[in-house]
């Protein structure tokens, strides 16, 4: 999981057929790194508790959640398209993890399995549908986030699963070192495990060209339909894995944890991504940059409402952030092109 | 690179060392939470910086989190634990998805009250102090149907979000009212405590069924304002409402004569015996065992923070009513409620 994880190969053969070689110092996850550095040092000496044990836990718990968030919409943005629905996915496999435990009386194990395989499930029906019908996965995935969440809704009548086993509280709850939260190791190995199949599988290598070029990888022989089908199924499992997080995280299975319609997920898995120098177009990842643009943007959450710069204008500054991100990037590729460094 | 590691060293032992020092200190500085922004509990603002005045408390402060969503709700009041805040009032965002987070805030010493609504027992909250919502719907439809006269009882009812532990306790309430007066409740409406939502469904079946209707019962705020309103507009209807709470705009639809009463909650209440409660456990009193605490669906430590209903001859003296059931609560608080050594 290094700098410029991945980039589009001009022949998807080799491990690193294609890549670009621009320094390190000009790359996103340089750029995260440091402001990283630079906003702990201010929330440090600003913020009273900021560095405290428990603030640290909870920053790390609450950036798991968040990079997996992201990563989540990574995987789709590869392909060049976008996953609205990831709110309403992450909603609707947490309910059918709570049903599985409280209605069917499933094994916590089995349910978890079966709710990721849910996951996967949706992810295939919006893939499905973006090759089916041409539609730009916008579409289909605006469309599928209120078909999930109002299916979900209707049948569960926006009742909770609360009877869950005690472990998961006590997972969420669980502390390694005073320090670390299991979420974020967890997360971590999913990220490492991302890295590994963008850089080091066939596969991976195949959805980036998916993504740079359809037609050219069509010709190549990529089955890119299938490629694009399973993005949207890795992005259902990821979806539901920050949900089964969160699950974990309140004991409960609850309708609105991702707020209406699966709405409140939308800003944490765009800022991951594209702060982390994702290109919308697709072709190109970060998922080092995925994970740092997370960790930034939950980190400012917590400093900022520790700084008490009221709750309300936090979101305001994130949304900023996001449109700083991009207007910097944009920047940042035009220098690397004059310079013929990209 | 390594002078900037090393500065954010010195700056996590200091700043370690501060926050450890602040929640070990000997002072009150409580967290008033609601479960978002809502106008309901604005009066815990002005609450909570009467109690510290009154209390000598460091602080007690209205902190709320940006969004009606329980992840926001945990991350502010994960924050303000970090920041030293060793008490709170704490309207859950869930009643169950909530007490994770209140066990973790109890772990570090700081205790927890439910204000305005329940944690499902088991929970490390003290007792829950609010409303009992459902003897208040039910005294409010009681004095619409007394209002309404004889003919037809035909009510249709307006109420908050579907997710709030409360509003199906107020739907069975008004449905028990109505049932027991010999009225109908043609229509239930939930999921509308917000501006746009309550604007949309309650000014579209009032067009379509005004004719149908001959009471209005509003168990939320925001409905309440929104059907106050849409009554005004529509002039002579002969529709009859009793609404809740105390906006400007159905205090002075009551005065005009569009509204037939109101039933007042008590949120100041909550907030200035809510923060003198938790000064007191800080303190080293515990709850009693044998504190004649209420049960609601969600707990068996309930303690009703009063509810009145209001119409034309009190709506200018409203604001003494709810003083005056502040004054009750707290009279008799630490008897009846706590141990103090």
């Amino acid at each position: 999981m290094t700098s410029q994880d991945s980039t589009f190969p001009a022949t998807p053969g080799g491990p690193n057929a294609g890549r670009t070689t621009s320094p390190f110092f000009l790359s996103n996850e340089f750029g995260l790194i440091l402001l990283i550095i630079v906003f702990a040092v201010i929330f440090g000496f600003s913020a009273q508790g900021f560095l405290s044990q428990f603030n640290l836990f909870t920053l790390g718990r609450n950036s798991a959640v968040n990079i997996m968030i992201g990563l989540s919409m990574m995987t789709v943005i590869v392909t060049g398209g976008l996953n609205l629905a990831v709110g309403a996915m992450g909603v609707s496999v947490a309910m059918v993890c709570g049903w599985m435990i409280e209605g069917v009386g499933l094994p916590w194990p089995l349910a978890l399995l079966g709710a990721l395989a849910f996951g996967a499930a949706l992810g295939f029906i919006n893939g499905g549908m973006v090759v089916r019908t041409g539609l730009h996965s916008f579409i289909i995935t605006l469309a599928t986030m209120s078909i999930f969440f109002g299916t979900m809704i209707f049948l569960t009548r926006a009742e909770s699963f609360r009877e869950l086993p005690s472990v998961f509280s006590t997972f969420g709850r669980m502390k390694f070192g005073g320090y670390v939260s299991p979420f974020l190791l967890l997360t971590l190995v999913v990220a490492l495990l991302l890295a590994w199949l963008y850089r080091r599988t066939l596969t991976g290598r195949e959805m980036l060209a998916a993504g740079a070029s359809p037609a050219a990888a069509e010709l190549s022989g990529i089955r890119v339909d299938r490629i694009i089908i399973l993005c949207h199924m890795l992005s259902g499992v990821l979806a539901g894995m920050a949900a089964l997080m969160l699950v974990a995280r309140n004991g409960a299975a609850i309708p609105s944890m991702a707020g209406q319609l699966g709405q409140d997920w939308l800003l944490p898995a765009f800022l991951g991504p594209v702060l982390g120098g994702t290109l919308l177009q697709g072709g190109k990842v970060s998922v080092l940059g995925t994970v740092l643009g997370a960790f930034l943007v939950t980190m400012l959450s917590s400093g900022l409402l520790m700084l008490q710069v009221g709750a309300f204008w936090v979101q305001t500054f994130l949304g900023l952030m996001l449109l700083v991100a991009v207007l910097l990037d944009k920047a940042r590729r035009s220098y690397l092109a004059r310079r013929n460094l990209a | 690179m390594t002078n900037s590691i090393y500065a954010i060293a010195i700056a996590g032992i200091l700043s370690a060392g501060a926050a450890t020092s602040a929640l070990a200190a000997d002072d009150s500085r409580f967290g008033l939470v609601p479960g978002g922004p809502h106008p309901y509990f604005a009066a815990w603002e002005q609450a909570g910086v009467d109690a510290a005045a009154d209390f000598g408390l460091s602080a007690a402060e209205y902190r709320v989190p940006q969004k009606w969503e329980l992840s926001q709700q945990n991350q502010l009041l994960e924050s303000l634990l970090s920041q030293g805040y060793n008490g709170f009032l704490i309207f859950p965002g869930d009643p169950v998805g909530a007490v994770s987070t209140a066990e973790e805030l109890s772990g570090f010493g700081a205790p927890i009250i439910a204000g305005a609504g329940c944690y499902k027992d088991p929970s490390p909250a003290a007792f829950c102090l609010g409303t009992d919502t459902g003897n208040s719907a039910y005294i409010g439809t009681k004095e619409l149907i007394k209002a309404m006269g004889d003919g037809e009882k035909r009510i249709a009812h307006f109420t908050g979000f579907l997710v709030d532990p409360n509003t199906q306790l107020r739907i069975d309430a008004v449905a028990r009212a109505a049932e027991e007066e010999g009225a109908t409740v043609v229509q239930v409406i939930a999921d509308i405590d917000a501006p746009e939502p309550a604007e949309e469904k309650i000014n579209a079946y009032l067009a379509a069924n005004a004719g149908n209707v001959d009471g209005i019962i509003t168990t939320a705020w925001v409905p309440a304002v929104v059907a106050a309103n849409a009554l005004r507009k529509m002039g002579d209807s002969g529709i009859k409402m009793v609404g809740i709470d105390h906006d400007e705009v159905v205090i002075q639809a009551i005065k005009d004569g569009i509204v037939d009463g109101t039933m007042l909650q008590n949120p100041y209440g909550q907030g200035y015996v809510g923060a003198f409660a938790l000064d007191k456990l800080r303190s080293g009193c515990t709850v009693s065992a044998d504190a004649p605490f209420g049960s609601n669906a969600l707990t068996d430590k309930f303690i009703d923070s009063g509810t009145a209903f209001v119409d034309a001859s009190d709506a200018d003296t409203y604001l003494e009513a709810m003083r005056a059931e502040t004054d009750r609560l707290l009279a008799d608080f630490e008897d009846k409620y706590l141990t103090c050594s």
